[in-house]
């Protein structure tokens, strides 16, 4: 489990990406959506969320608001840029000739 | 239980930087952690087990933190006090002048103490006090005149800046002014001394103290004039 999170953990950026291309979504609600499609497997430290929530936002790929809850409960949306699109788009390629070189060189001949 | 939660992360960002984005993540990671923890308890576990989980999800906030410095808005340059070049050496002028005033007595009363404090001998000791107490006269009012003048700290391209300038072209006469004016009744004092123990007639030198301040003031009227005349 733990190894397999630090190797998770290399991709936080894309795995938030992911998550804010279907709508603007705000730190647990995020989190909650990695626990589940994970089946409770994998969770983000909330350290390291929002850690990746300031990169992120900081290089121009996601921008946030605060939202206006009736229920008085204030949350900080997130959502992600044209941009932020673009390197998306850039880490999944990049992930995807990652697996696929992995993929040939894991196994023996 | 929710209030252990609140209590939890207002320790945990005592260590925070105190800037607006630090107050804004503490209320953001509040209110998720919130959620979770109700969350947790909709799931059926205890307050304790919902507690212990939703505390053990934060991780090492260090790197968080750190960050925030970064975001911190740069400070406004702070004037620094910039050692005028040549102060030192400002500062060595100063003290030898004020040597020479302390020491400018004792050719006075060596000489004085050799002949008897009569005749040529004090004369001489007195001549040579006012010699020294010149110098030293001297050494102030050059150290005065050729000393960058310390500017406070002004932002360039200000009103304050043109203001500044413009005071400055004034400034200079002022200087010279004042410099002369510092001078002047040392050197009175001076040529009181020399013309009393030099003639003797200490009962008609003291006019010179009633002499002194009408010069000044005529010193003072004609540079005025002369002043406005040049404009």
């Amino acid at each position: 489990m733990s190894l397999a999170s630090d190797m998770i953990r290399g991709h936080t950026d894309t795995i938030i990406l992911a998550q804010l291309l279907k709508e603007d979504s705000y730190g647990y609600k995020i989190n909650r959506a990695i626990v589940e499609k994970t089946g409770g497997l994998f969770e983000l430290k909330e350290a390291t969320l929002y850690t990746a929530f300031r990169r992120l936002e900081q290089s121009g790929c996601i921008t946030s608001y605060w939202g206006d809850e009736n229920t008085g409960a204030r949350r900080k949306y997130y959502s992600i840029t044209p941009h932020g699109v673009e390197e998306y788009n850039r880490m999944v390629a990049q992930w995807e000739q990652s697996a696929g070189l992995l993929q040939r060189l894991i196994y023996p001949e | 239980m929710e209030y252990r939660i609140r209590a939890y992360v207002d320790e945990l960002f005592q260590s925070a930087p105190r800037t607006q984005r630090a107050y804004e993540l503490k209320v953001e990671l509040t209110q998720n952690l919130l959620d979770k923890y109700f969350a947790l308890l909709s799931e059926g576990k205890s307050q304790d087990d919902a507690y212990n989980l939703t505390v053990m999800s934060i991780g090492d906030v260090q790197e968080l933190f750190a960050g925030l410095t970064e975001d911190a808005p740069p400070e406004p340059p702070v004037p620094q006090a910039v050692p005028v070049p040549g102060s030192s050496r400002s500062a060595l002028v100063v003290t030898i002048a004020v040597m020479l005033y302390i020491l400018s007595v004792v050719p006075l009363i060596v000489l004085s103490a050799l002949f008897g404090g009569h005749g040529d001998g004090a004369v001489l000791g007195v001549a040579m006090m006012f010699v020294m107490i010149a110098c030293a006269t001297g050494l102030l009012i050059y150290n005065h005149m050729t000393k960058p003048k310390a500017q406070p700290y002004v932002m360039p391209g200000t009103v304050v800046q043109d203001f500044k300038e413009w005071q400055s072209g004034k400034s200079q006469k002022k200087q010279l002014m004042k410099s002369i004016r510092a001078a002047y009744w040392p050197l009175v004092l001076a040529l009181y001394f020399l013309l009393s123990f030099g003639t003797g007639k200490w009962y008609i030198t003291w006019v010179l103290f009633l002499i002194a301040p009408a010069v000044d003031s005529i010193i003072s009227a004609v540079l005025s004039l002369q002043d406005r005349n040049g404009k």
